[in-house]
């Protein structure tokens, strides 16, 4: 059985391969990406020798690949169809052979491989001595061993939910987190590293709790043995054992349930209250409540918002870390996030996918289709310009300079306007269909319409920047006069500006739908949501 | 014969070098309920793409109640209804709030679209599920919303295609029923399908379609000429070649 459920899974593997080019070249992205976590973590760890934290480190790190493990089979639920046991249930199988043949299959690829490589970097940065080398190979694999359980736990116990709307819906939840991770690593982490304030020794002591759980017992075992106390050592790893053989054994049992019980987690929705609000107030109103109502109940349009504020959060690190308290800083951070507003927003057909061709079948004529584009904008615009403001004022605060926020909201307000018409204009000129793929929670562009995404996202942050040039002159050029006068001034004249380019970008995108609209609808019927 | 609610004229659509439609001609009296069959691939999605203003066709003219759908598409929207292959809805509202976007879209006050989405929603047995939301909804209740959608500016005609794909029988019959009675009123009713047993059950007319021509078109006692539809279908179409010779082992139940 585990011979045939790894063959499976290499076959499932080729034979994405051979689907498509993007399938390849994802495939060398992984490989690359898998080699490099090797050998990055392989050359962290072992460079840890002889420092007084290496194994404070390392049960951080042991830490951080199991969460890995917990974490990612969220992601590639769909895209690995040996973790689904539904996609096994018809078959004749035994749970147990089952299991052992699910286990080879976790353990085999790229990723695992990189693991155990990488991990085995503690054999040079902790171990010591043959005993100490034995232990951490020993170490190493029942540490993969327990990652492998512990997904399978994860996804098994959770294969109802996953195979759900609301576990799809949690899955694109899930991007928020890691996006905040990679901004904390990219940007934090090496900023504090290069004032010195991150080294081995920051990591002394952080693994007070860590020490006790699975992989903090592998790490420590290995320290432990090469410090001369190679009972304590076994104690840690047949623990960490035993802890295995419950994880497999809690694993089977729910593989059996899982293979023969109905999914039951899956409880439908119910909406309270009256229908639609707003739409009484004619077409602009209908289609700013439809609207309204996805940007709460949308997992997508939440994810969006939520990234928005991230990355106007991430722009001004340096500013939140008190090293530049320059108010440029803040200024560009809200054109990045007014700018992003615009980007999310730059192609409504292909994000609304399918549903736009009821909304084409009733629009009639350019009057109409100004009140669906301008509906839609108020809505964002309600949700921006709150977002805007905190970020203003909040980044203004933290910069020191707690007066520029009104002139980063000024900004802020006219980079909105141009957003949202770009945006507008983008969704008419330069539709593409969207497509969600295997293991992929958030939808992107379908296969060849790269370059289209690429064009209307990076256009509209140009067209932002540029629109927000006025402003910031304005702002400059009347910085020496009473703040009483400049102040309201400023921010009426660019709220104005703001709204006007907002109008503008819809009466064009109006004027190009009328006839287009045939052509947007191949688009919305090519997107698969 | 009453006047034609729907016109078409040398309608023709080619994706590449592939010809898609090539060159329909047909007429649907008011008040009739009529069906447009073919095998696969026949062009049968493509052609109510064009006729209801969705994909530009290469050439070719479509006229609903006299109003031309591609010169004068505000118009021609106005009086036709449509429930496309797949039940394309917007999955984050209920079904309540789906048939007052609808209504609202279209124009109607909201006091008639609250009146209407009810009454709709009590025909189609929804009413239990109405403030469900549309993506925890079964096929067969999809395909039902998006008929309520189609419906609820009470349109001239209503083009359907496929309705029942995938429809369980009891929604299937809350469908059949409701295309019967709203036929009954005088609206004209179009709809695409390969299931020739319900074509010959629901439709007065039918027009059968193949390789992207209408092969055969009239009232349904014309078209079968004494046979069934399905039969009559399969003369026209032609039957596959098969080879069942390979399939020795099957049926033996030895392993």
């Amino acid at each position: 059985m585990a011979r045939v459920l790894v063959q499976l899974k290499l076959r499932l593997l080729r034979n994405a391969l051979r689907a498509s080019t993007a399938a390849k070249v994802s495939f060398i992205i992984s490989t690359a990406a898998a080699a490099l976590v090797a050998a990055g973590a392989f050359t962290l760890l072992a460079l840890l020798r002889g420092q007084p934290a290496a194994v404070d480190v390392s049960t951080v790190l042991f830490t951080l690949f199991a969460f890995g493990w917990l974490i990612l089979p969220i992601f590639v639920f769909g895209l690995d169809s040996t973790l689904d046991p539904a996609t096994l249930a018809l078959y004749p199988l035994r749970t147990r052979p089952l299991a052992a043949g699910l286990l080879a299959a976790s353990a085999s690829g790229a990723w695992p491989l990189a693991n155990v490589v990488g991990l085995l970097g503690i054999t040079v940065g902790l171990a010591r001595g043959a005993l100490g080398v034995l232990t951490a190979v020993v170490a190493v694999l029942l540490q993969v061993l327990f990652c492998i359980a512990l997904a399978r736990f994860v996804t098994t116990g959770m294969a109802g939910l996953l195979r759900s709307r609301r576990g799809k819906d949690l899955a694109a939840f899930m991007v928020i987190p890691i996006f905040a991770l990679y901004e904390f690593f990219t940007q934090v982490v090496p900023r504090v590293a290069a004032e010195g304030k991150l080294s081995a020794s920051s990591f002394a002591g952080v693994d007070a709790w860590l020490r006790w759980l699975p992989p903090g017992l592998a790490a420590h075992a290995v320290a432990d043995a090469s410090d001369g106390h190679p009972e304590l050592a076994l104690a840690r790893l047949a623990l960490l054992a035993a802890v295995i053989v419950v994880l497999v054994w809690l694993w089977v049992r729910s593989l059996g349930r899982a293979l023969v019980t109905a999914d039951t987690s899956t409880q439908s929705s119910r909406v309270r209250g009256a229908a639609l609000p707003l739409a009484r107030s004619g077409l602009r109103g209908t289609v700013a409540a439809r609207f309204w109502i996805y940007q709460r109940r949308d997992p997508l349009s939440l994810v969006y918002w939520v990234l928005t504020a991230v990355i106007m959060v991430a722009a001004s690190i340096s500013t939140l870390l008190g090293r530049n308290s320059h108010p440029g800083i803040v200024l560009f951070s809200v054109i990045l996030g007014a700018g992003f507003v615009g980007a999310f927003h730059a192609n409504a057909v292909g994000l609304t996918g399918e549903p736009f061709i009821l909304e084409a079948l009733a629009l009639r004529g350019r009057r109409e289709l100004r009140s669906y584009f301008s509906g839609q904008d108020i809505v964002l615009g309600v949700i921006a310009v709150p977002l805007l403001t905190a970020a203003s004022f909040g980044l203004a605060a933290a910069a020191k300079h707690p007066a520029e926020g009104f002139v980063a909201l000024a900004v802020g307000l006219a980079g909105l306007g141009a957003a949202l018409g770009v945006a507008n204009i983008f969704t008419v000129a330069l539709p593409y269909p969207m497509a969600k793929r295997a293991g992929s929670p958030m939808p992107q562009s379908a296969q060849g319409s790269g370059g289209h995404a690429l064009a209307s996202n990076l256009g509209t942050l140009a067209c932002v920047a540029v629109a927000a040039v006025p402003v910031i002159v304005a702002g400059n050029l009347t910085s020496a006069d009473p703040a009483e006068v400049r102040v309201p001034a400023l921010l009426v004249c660019a709220a104005a500006y703001g709204v006007a380019l907002a109008w503008i970008g819809v009466r064009i995108a109006a004027r190009a739908a009328e006839g287009r609209l045939p052509e947007l609808c191949q688009v919305a019927i090519r997107t698969k949501l | 014969m009453s006047e034609p609610a729907l016109v078409v004229h040398g309608l023709r659509k080619s994706f590449g070098a592939k010809e898609a439609v090539a060159g329909i001609d047909l007429e649907i009296a008011a008040g009739s309920l009529s069906g447009l069959v073919g095998p696969n691939g026949a062009g049968k999605t493509t052609s109510l793409s064009m006729m209801t203003g969705l994909l530009r066709p290469d050439a070719g003219q479509v006229l609903v109640n006299g109003l031309d759908v591609w010169a004068d598409p505000p118009a021609a929207k106005a009086v036709i209804g449509v429930v496309p292959a797949e039940a394309r809805l917007f999955e984050r509202l209920s079904g309540e709030e789906m048939l007052e976007y609808a209504g609202r879209l279209r124009g109607l006050p909201a006091a008639e679209v609250r009146s209407r989405a009810t009454q709709l929603l009590d025909v189609l047995d929804l009413t239990a599920d109405a403030k469900r939301l549309v993506a925890d909804y079964s096929t067969g209740m999809r395909k039902k919303t998006m008929l309520g959608c189609a419906l609820i500016h009470n349109p001239a005609m209503l083009f359907l295609d496929e309705p029942l794909e995938g429809v369980d029988p009891v929604s299937a019959d809350v469908i059949r029923r409701l295309l019967t009675r709203f036929a009954g009123s005088g609206s004209t009713v179009l709809f695409s399908s390969h299931v020739m047993e319900l074509v010959e059950q629901v439709c007065d007319h039918v027009s059968i379609i193949s390789k992207g021509r209408i092969v055969k078109t009239g009232t349904m006692q014309e078209v079968r000429g004494g046979k069934t539809l399905q039969q009559a279908f399969i003369d026209l179409v032609g039957p596959r070649a098969s080879n069942e010779e390979g399939l020795t082992w099957l049926g033996s139940s030895s392993s």
